[in-house]
């Protein structure tokens, strides 16, 4: 473990939320069903049981496209992580978003323990707001998008080249908001919210 | 000197030395084994003797510096070089010895290889001597590949615990073999000589390799290099019934593999000739009738002397040997055989070792699995038959008689009379048991689970029938379909038993009906049945013990009394010897003397379960559901279940971890297809093993499982599974937790628990199936919340998230927002049961004028496909002052006059609040959608529905019209009061609260303001915030005052519109505080003081009242609104 990445308040949150960004987006998925359940495997984390991509490349995906993020949310470039189910029309369906907000002038240390305690909450509430989801119709995909606040420089780093502009479309109305959980502490504010596209949205 | 002490040390050698250059030649000066010594050999060899020694005197004093000298370039080539000259010098010598005419047979050793291990009587000399004499070999430094026996007299303590390492699986013989193999001149079996510490492990239990036809071969040559089976025959162990053969397994035994065999090369042709007889023969037998396993059984030698002449003169000194050979001759040789009548397969496929498909055709031929499985084929084939249901007042039970014995013998009229059993083998050894036997042999007293031999005993004339799968198949469904046609409500119990409910039976008479059946069944069968019939399944069992055999008993209600005092309590059911035992010590014997026990001291000295029972069937209460006989409880499938498994116990022997992998994926076909049978899948895995316990012998029974330690490992894998392939890794992954030697499994089973139905299809499918079911119904209900809490609660404004769109009009955007409102509108209408209200007091017109012409033209449009849309479903009503009139005249061409003038009016006077301008914390608006299949009117069901202001605003007329349909209201006055002067109040208080720091400082400004307030409802709110632990959430503080229920909320008219106007202030405030960092919690308030509406229509305005500010920043922060559900209690 790099040590010197985690030296900073930000570095260290980051590094907690991007594991747990990863658990989380794949109980998104799992809760979902967008796959067969037995594509996940039970494991235990942050004394929570939570499911994990039994399959190597949608592990890979979830697990590179979140530590691709890494560096960006420790410098809080990052404004949120969307998980966006869409049908083959490229249209969105439901749209699980994770906002962040990270202190970028936070100075003193992580409580590690702490952070953790309040991202289980999350881990403890998405299952449970299961009813207020939609159903995925057949034939669904999905991604994880990321929303910057400012696009990164191509140069500065190797990661942001992974990130390709993504096609899926916007609604045009709207959307709907049901918060599922939120979380403030220092440097790091979460929320996960649920996002459906609103009642007078256009049907394609 | 060292070579002083060398020769010393080694004068016993020396000795022998000369003593061996006497018996044969000079050249011949081998020694035993001392390094040096042989050095010695392998230069006297070439050289001088005398030099020789001084190259052993050198080497032992200066060995270091003779190997480095040494042209050897390290131990290893040394070795070998040393061994090979060892064998030449040993091949010189053997041909020499033999030249020189020794009398005897030459090569009684033919092929055995000894190495002799420590100190031995007589010496290793002599013992090589013996070797060199008699054709065998002798090795000086121990090699598996060379070595066929070790011998030695003793063996230390480590060497005896770690014996495979030792001896690479080698006998290890007592040096007397030798000899007295030399005083016989031939060679003997090495078993009886094993090393006494060996025997005692070794010999306990014969080893199953034994019962099967070995490809025995006279000499290496014919021995596969990897099957290299090495069977040893073995006369004089009379311990072990029928002999006992041993069997090693040397892979890598290739060269020198050698049967030592005590018959010689003529009992081998024999045995040759009659294997391949044997091998022609198996075939023809297992095909034959019955593939048996269980009962494969010893023939002894006697059975094998009537079938082979040609083995005749060897059979006596050979039994052990014949007994491999032994087996199902039955079609050739019954009359021969001194048993009646062997109904044996092929002795081959008995047991996991040798045979291929032991696990398919163990269950093919066990009766467990028969009456396992039959109620699966029953259920397929009388699908719609209930199982279970209550005896009302008549019940019928059938039963054949003696059913595995009688459907066999049906066919042979010469046995009817005669004592009959059914049992897998008929072995003389007996030790099969009985699993039926006819009524004559019941009158020798042989019952099931006796042993042959025992029956025998008892019944010399005995006649053993094997089973006959094929025949019970058919003849239990033959029954069935004769008690199906006769009775409707069928309960099985069994493949011969059932239970008929025959209370609305079509024939009165239970007894002729009895009759009747018990005549077709045995007409069509040939099989007698005896019946009972009683009130309940007790009695009727019963009542069939007593009429069997083939006979009929009816016990009316009224004797059930006399029948059951006399019945001794050992003839009731679920009374086994325990129970009879422990009844018999309290001196009870009837259930007469049953009976005069009471309940509680039954339950006391018994068990709650077994007291009640016992109480209930001494008086012929019987309350069950459904007969479950120990037998079916055991081995039927329940109605669900809870797992499915198989399990074999018998003839499971294992050589090693390819036999037992072997087993396993037949275990795992057999699971599979049980699986598959059942339409099931299951997720969890247990793998049972039963291992023998270290100090249990072979089990009496034959094959049999013996005393055993149960073992099991469980897995569950998160997809459930049928498939062969997953459950055979699975079982792999599962046997590798077990650390086993795998010569100690007696048993294994594999059993599949977690099913799931495969019906469904996929877990993912049914999941998503149900949990769209769960969602539609729960949109549905929140839906129909909305529609019920608009006309309850008058929430008119922001129950849906398109009001907070329209609160934004005003304030933020005008395009994309009237844009998006009118199509909320027209999307909700389409889709949803509740319309939209537009908190019109919220538009500012002049926006809407503002607006480009296509816009408003598009408005327009929208609200009228809205308009349109609704006439077919609810009244509506629309914002648009262009609209309004248009929304009248489609809302009156809908519905009835009354009712639906109301909302008409109701919007000219939002028209006219509207331009009025009333302040943005007003709320407004009537609810005026419902269903109107549902009837539901669109006047609000109380006064506190309607926006006072909005009524405030109505011609006076109007408004009494208005007050006058609504249903009395307690609050009515006050309500109208507060209601007919806001404006005043509001400007007033929302001075008072206007500053933005409400929730600024700790305790936040708000408690303060609030503690010092005259209103009531505010006292209480800074009161709650201590009471919930001076936090700053406010959802903490309106749980706080959810839960305290006593607290009064009721505010009084004078203080409504300041505590209105600053709980508004005081919500918004708090929203905008956390709508960048807790949505959610600005979520829960919302929900709280909905809740909070039931105590005080309060909470419900200012719920409204700030909506349109929430969905705004809503909007703002998050590109979104806020979704608003309403939560009724």
């Amino acid at each position: 473990m790099d040590r010197k990445d985690n030296q900073t308040p930000q570095g260290e949150s980051a590094r907690i939320l991007v594991e747990f960004l990863e658990v989380a987006i794949t109980s998104i998925v799992f809760l979902k069903g967008i796959y067969p359940s037995g594509a996940f495997e039970r494991r235990r984390y942050m004394n929570l049981v939570v499911h994990k991509a039994r399959h190597p490349e949608l592990n890979e995906y979830i697990h590179s496209a979140v530590n691709g993020l890494l560096p960006f949310i420790q410098k809080g470039m990052v404004e949120r992580v969307a998980v966006i189910f869409f049908k083959d029309d490229k249209v969105p369906i439901e749209r699980f978003v994770f906002k962040l907000n990270v202190n970028q002038s936070y100075g003193a240390k992580v409580e590690q323990a702490d952070l953790e305690f309040s991202l289980r909450s999350f881990l403890i509430k998405l299952p449970v707001s299961e009813p207020m989801t939609k159903v995925l119709p057949c034939k669904c995909r999905w991604e994880i998008t990321a929303y910057f606040r400012s696009l990164p420089q191509t140069s500065t780093s190797q990661d942001s080249e992974m990130w390709i502009p993504t096609d899926t479309k916007q609604w045009q109305q709207l959307p709907v908001i049901m918060p599922i959980r939120s979380m403030s502490s220092e440097p790091l504010g979460l929320q996960l919210y649920l996002e459906h596209a609103s009642l007078s949205e256009p049907n394609p | 000197m060292s070579f002083e002490t060398t020769r010393s040390g080694n004068s016993g050698s020396n000795s022998k030395r000369s003593f061996n250059s006497i018996s044969s030649n000079p050249s011949n000066k081998t020694s035993s084994s001392g390094a040096k010594n042989t050095k010695n050999d392998k230069k006297k060899k070439t050289n001088q003797k005398t030099l020789g020694m001084a190259w052993g005197a050198n080497s032992s004093s200066s060995s270091r510096s003779a190997f480095r000298n040494s042209p050897f370039s390290d131990f290893g080539s040394y070795m070998v070089l040393k061994n090979k000259k060892l064998h030449e010098q040993f091949d010189a010598e053997a041909s020499s010895s033999s030249q020189s005419g020794s009398s005897s047979g030459k090569s009684i050793f033919h092929g055995v290889s000894i190495f002799v291990d420590g100190y031995t009587v007589p010496s290793s000399q002599e013992l090589r001597g013996c070797m060199l004499k008699y054709g065998g070999r002798f090795e000086n430094y121990f090699s598996r590949h060379r070595v066929t026996h070790i011998i030695c007299s003793n063996l230390p303590d480590s060497k005896i615990k770690n014996l495979r390492s030792f001896s690479g699986g080698l006998p290890v013989v007592k040096p007397t073999w030798v000899q007295d193999s030399v005083a016989a001149n031939k060679l003997l079996s090495w078993i009886p000589y094993q090393l006494d510490q060996l025997a005692s492990e070794i010999n306990n239990q014969p080893k199953l390799s034994a019962f099967f036809p070995l490809k025995n071969s006279r000499d290496s040559d014919d021995v596969a290099p990897n099957v290299g089976n090495h069977v040893i025959s073995e006369t004089e162990n009379s311990s072990l019934k029928g002999g006992t053969l041993m069997v090693a397994n040397y892979p890598e035994h290739c060269e020198s593999t050698e049967q030592v065999d005590l018959c010689g090369p003529e009992f081998n042709d024999i045995l040759h000739e009659y294997q391949t007889e044997m091998m022609l023969e198996v075939p023809a037998c297992s095909v034959g009738s019955h593939c048996e396993l269980k009962g494969a059984e010893l023939c002894d030698i006697s059975t094998l002397d009537g079938m082979n002449t040609g083995f005749e003169p060897k059979s006596s000194s050979c039994q052990a040997s014949a007994s491999v050979c032994s087996g199902s001759l039955d079609g050739h040789n019954s009359k021969e055989s001194s048993s009646s009548r062997i109904s044996l397969a092929s002795n081959q496929p008995n047991s996991t070792l040798a045979e291929p498909n032991f696990v398919e055709n163990y269950f093919k031929s066990s009766r467990l699995h028969f009456i396992g499985t039959w109620r699966n084929r029953y259920r397929k084939r009388f699908p719609s038959s209930s199982n279970a249901f209550r005896y009302k007042s008549s019940c019928l039970n059938a039963h054949a008689d003696c059913f595995f014995v009688a459907v066999v013998i049906k066919n042979r009229p010469e046995l009817q009379d005669k004592p009959v059993a059914v049992c897998h083998s008929d072995s003389p050894r007996g030790t099969a048991e009985i699993s039926s036997a006819n009524y004559p042999a019941r009158d020798y007293g042989i019952k099931a689970g006796m042993f042959v031999k025992d029956a025998k005993a008892r019944c010399p004339h005995l006649v053993i029938v094997p089973y006959d799968f094929g025949a019970y198949e058919k003849v239990a469904d033959q029954f069935y379909d004769i008690l199906h046609k006769h009775c409707n409500k069928v309960q099985a119990v069994s493949c011969d038993e059932a239970f008929l409910d025959v209370t609305d039976s079509r024939v009165e008479d239970p007894q002729r009906l009895a009759s009747v059946i018990r005549k077709e069944i045995s007409d069509n069968t040939g099989c007698t049945a005896s019946a009972g019939i009683a009130g309940n399944m007790l009695m009727a069992r019963l009542a069939t013990k007593t009429a069997k055999p083939d006979g009929q008993c009816y016990i009316p209600p009224e004797k059930v009394d006399d029948y059951l005092c006399a019945l001794p309590v050992r003839a009731l059911p679920g009374i086994g010897h325990v129970l009879a035992e422990k009844l018999k010590k309290r001196q009870i014997d009837t259930c007469r003397e049953l009976r005069i026990i009471s309940k509680e001291s039954l339950q006391k000295d018994f068990g709650m379960k077994t007291g009640d029972m016992l109480w209930n069937y001494s008086r012929g209460i019987d309350n069950r559901l459904r007969w479950s006989d120990s037998e079916v409880r055991a081995t039927s499938p329940r109605e669900e279940s809870k797992s499915i498994g198989a399990e074999v116990n018998w003839g499971v022997r294992f050589r090693n971890t390819n036999d037992t992998q072997h087993f396993l994926t037949n275990l795992c076909k057999e699971v599979s297809l049980r699986l598959q049978g059942c339409g099931v899948q299951g997720r969890s895995f247990t793998l049972k093993i039963k291992k023998r316990l270290s100090d249990a012998g072979e089990p009496v029974k034959y094959m049999g499982h013996g005393d055993c330690e149960n073992l099991s490992h469980s897995i569950t894998i998160p997809m459930a599974t049928d498939e062969v392939d997953v459950l055979q890794r699975i079982t792999t992954q599962l046997f590798g937790h077990f650390q086993i030697d795998v010569k100690d499994i007696r048993g294994m089973g594999l059993q599949v628990s977690k099913l799931e139905s495969t019906d469904n299809g996929k877990l993912v499918h049914q999941r998503n199936s149900i949990l769209s079911w769960l969602v539609s119904t729960s949109t549905k209900a929140r839906d129909q919340e909305k529609v019920t809490s608009l006309t309850k609660c008058g929430d008119i404004v922001g129950k849906l998230n398109t009001d907070g769109d329209r609160g934004q009009l005003c304030s933020n955007h005008v395009g994309p927002y009237v844009r998006s409102d009118a199509g909320s509108s027209a999307g909700g209408s389409g889709i949803s049961q509740d319309v939209i209200l537009p908190p019109l007091h919220d538009l500012d017109v002049g926006v809407i004028e503002s607006l480009p012409p296509d816009v408003i033209a598009e408005i327009n449009d929208m609200y009228g496909g809205k308009l349109t849309s609704l006439i077919s479903k609810y009244k509506s009503r629309t914002f648009d002052m262009n609209m309004s009139t248009t929304s009248v005249d489609s809302a009156e061409g809908v519905t009835a006059e009354e009712k639906k003038s109301h909302p008409s009016r109701l919007a000219q006077s939002n028209k006219i609040s509207l331009d009025n301008k009333y302040g943005d914390e007003g709320t407004s608006v009537q609810p005026c959608s419902a269903p109107v299949s549902e009837n539901i009117s669109v006047m609000p069901s109380s006064l506190s529905q309607v926006d006072c202001s909005v009524l405030q605003q109505l011609p006076e007329e109007l408004r009494e019209d208005i007050l006058g349909f609504l249903p009395a209201h307690r609050r009515l006055e006050s309500l109208l009061d507060a209601s007919l002067n806001p404006s005043e109040n509001q400007t007033g208080s929302m001075q008072a609260v206007s500053s933005n720091e409400l929730w600024v400082g700790n305790p936040p400004l708000w408690v303060d303001k609030f503690k010092v307030s005259c209103c009531g409802i505010m006292n209480i709110f800074a009161e709650m915030y201590y009471r919930s632990g001076c936090t700053c959430r406010l959802s903490s503080i309106l749980q706080r005052l959810l839960s305290e229920k006593h607290v009064p909320l009721d505010v009084s008219t004078d203080e409504w519109d300041d505590a209105f106007s600053c709980l508004c202030e005081l919500v918004k405030q708090y929203a905008e505080l956390k709508i960048q960092t807790d949505i959610e919690e600005i979520y829960i308030c919302i929900r709280l003081l909905r809740r909070l509406t039931e105590r005080s229509k309060m909470f419900g305005l200012v719920c409204d009242g700030i909506l349109p500010h929430l969905q705004a920043s809503f909007g703002e922060n998050y590109g979104g609104t806020l979704h608003v559900s309403s939560v009724q209690d």
